[in-house]
């Protein structure tokens, strides 16, 4: 498997190369695919597939940083216990070099991919979702999270069954959105014949970008039911969906061309970070007093500038 | 004004067509108070061939099975308010439901099962002790909503009742005056005709053929206080039990009262000995 790795590497590195001298008039690029190069001819596309079947080998390490608060810690164990394709890692010093050692992690836990926690401050939770070697990855800043131990949250399903994946149809309209669709599909789907799968589908994820921030909710499917491959005619409109949990809103930062580091490819302009909402929280308090200092000053100008005629009235009840 | 600041200005190819979508101000979700400027940073970097080079990269191949992947896309409904708690959520669900249909059609032409059976009993996501809790507080809730409404229904029946009680204590006290005014109005007649004897030479009473309801009712109601009884009407009347071992045991008060000579104790046989076993079981008892 490591082989096939460096070789994809290697494909991927000599590609780019290859694209970037052809300039932007270069359409006629062979296609990259899991099995190998794949030319215009359909004939070579079929033979490829025929030799190696599809087979999803998606495996996702799941850590987080120290300090983390416990409420994202718990969210961290409940994506745990819904992807059956991933692994737990121990607490991750962050600092310098966390590029470097996540990325040697990841090789070591021998993953494909990656979702790190990263907790700054105890408030703030910036997810990173990266693919291994050389793909990209991307950093979310979480927000609105809802755990599966709230008790208002009363679905349930099976652990480790196969979710179906519900996209909102506005993942295609930007190429950025459609990279990200791409890699919810291959990180939050479960592989089809893994070991730790359960064979049936009673859960479905929702993605869904609603102000620019992709919203992912996790609910359980309910029919009243009989067989396992049948719905009676009414069944479908009985269907209801239970709330499983977790809640999460995942804010897009910025998109990079490596893991955990390389070329920028997307920022969001939009983002401001919570650093800089809470400093200008506190200014806006701040200048309130500072503007009604400001504010007497200018009335004591403006009343020494503008002196009262002495009013002719003044001493009138004063008793002597 | 505070501008934005972009943290690194790595100067890619900046394509303008693509952002200019972007640009519509947006409502932050998360704080839910004033942006320092409506304007986006401009120099943001967007790369957009770059990024759908690293799709192609990443991407599965696209022939494989829809089952592999079970993606659902969902036309979403118009603009969705995000700081509309509800009407996101539902927006949310109904993606959901749609996409769940779509999906089930599908599996059903492929004849495959999706459908837990009931007796498949497996590890579920959240342990049942978990589950309990979540059973007890829906129970609490669902026993808090009966409550509210049995308090309010029991008002609304207070409300009611004191009315009709009002009419009737009203209709009670006209009856009485009602009546008071007729034995009036008859003593007055009976004087103006200076007291006519009726047959048999007894008076003649109006009252008794047995249309005084109110008087028996009310007599029957509240039986009066027994004339031997000295506590001015305090006692509320004693349980059987209670009487039995008064009766037993001695109770100053009560017994003494017991020897005077009046209706009842006369016919009072509770002292004697009935059944006296010892003697001629032939003879009668009574």
């Amino acid at each position: 498997m490591g082989k096939g790795k460096k070789r994809k590497q290697a494909e991927a590195l000599q590609a780019a190369a290859a694209a970037k001298k052809a300039q932007s008039s270069a359409p006629i690029r062979p296609a990259r695919t899991l099995t190998g190069w794949r030319d215009a001819e359909e004939g070579m596309e079929a033979e490829a597939e025929a030799q190696v079947p599809f087979r999803n080998r998606e495996k996702v390490l799941v850590t987080c940083s120290r300090r983390i608060n416990f409420r994202y810690r718990h969210l961290m164990l409940n994506l745990v216990s819904l992807l059956p394709h991933s692994k737990k890692d121990s607490k991750v010093e962050s600092k310098e070099t966390k590029a470097a050692t996540l990325n040697d992690l990841i090789d070591l836990r021998s993953c494909s991919s990656c979702l790190f926690f990263e907790c700054r401050k105890a408030k703030d939770l910036y997810l990173w979702m990266v693919k291994s070697p050389g793909g990209p990855s991307v950093k979310f800043l979480v927000n609105a999270v809802h755990t599966m131990e709230e008790l208002k949250l009363t679905g349930n399903h099976l652990k480790g069954s196969r979710p179906l994946l519900s996209f909102s149809t506005n993942f295609d309209d930007s190429p950025h959105w459609k990279l990200l669709k791409e890699m919810f599909t291959q990180i939050f789907g479960t592989p089809k014949e893994h070991r730790k799968s359960k064979p049936f589908h009673d859960h479905v994820f929702v993605f869904s970008i609603v102000d620019d921030h992709v919203w992912f909710r996790n609910y359980q499917i309910s029919v009243p039911h009989n067989e396992t491959d049948k719905i009676d005619k009414g069944g479908l409109d009985k269907m209801t969906l239970i709330e499983v949990g977790p809640r999460f809103c995942l804010n897009p930062i910025k998109i990079f061309g490596g893991s955990f580091g390389g070329p920028t490819l997307y920022e969001n302009p939009f983002y401001v970070s919570p650093n800089q909402i809470r400093a200008l929280e506190k200014k806006k308090k701040a200048s309130k007093y500072v503007t009604k200092v400001k504010a007497k000053t200018r009335r004591k100008i403006h009343e020494m500038e503008n002196a009262l005629v002495p009013d002719e009235f003044a001493d009138l009840w004063k008793e002597d | 004004m505070v501008n934005l600041k972009v943290d690194d200005i790595t100067d890619k190819e900046i394509e303008n067509e693509e952002s200019e979508p972007e640009l519509e101000p947006e409502s932050e979700s998360e704080d839910g108070e004033e942006k320092p400027s409506t304007e986006p940073s401009k120099d943001a970097i967007y790369n957009s061939e770059a990024l759908l080079e690293k799709l192609e990269d990443i991407a599965w191949p696209k022939k494989i099975d829809w089952t592999q992947k079970l993606t659902i896309n969902h036309q979403q409904a118009e603009k969705i308010d995000v700081n509309d708690d509800l009407a996101r959520e539902l927006a949310f669900y109904t993606q959901a439901l749609d996409s769940t249909r779509v999906a089930l059609s599908k599996f059903e032409k492929l004849g495959m099962p999706f459908l837990r059976p009931q007796d498949y009993y497996a590890e579920m996501v959240k342990s049942d002790s978990h589950m309990l809790k979540i059973k007890d507080k829906l129970l609490f809730e669902k026993k808090k909503i009966e409550e509210a409404e049995e308090r309010r229904k029991m008002r609304e029946n207070k409300k009611i009742a004191k009315q009709v009680q009002a009419e009737k204590l009203r209709e009670r006290e006209k009856r009485k005056k009602d009546e008071i005014e007729s034995v009036k109005k008859w003593r007055k007649q009976r004087e103006r005709e200076g007291f006519v004897k009726g047959e048999k030479g007894n008076e003649v009473f109006g009252f008794e053929d047995g249309e005084d309801e109110v008087y028996d009712k009310v007599r029957k109601k509240r039986p009066g206080v027994a004339p031997g009884d000295r506590s001015g009407g305090k006692n509320k009347g004693k349980s059987k039990a209670r009487e039995r071992r008064d009766s037993k045991f001695g109770f100053g008060g009560r017994k003494a009262l017991k020897k005077q000579n009046t209706a009842e104790t006369t016919n009072d046989f509770r002292g004697f000995n009935k059944g006296e076993m010892g003697g001629n079981k032939k003879r009668k008892r009574f």
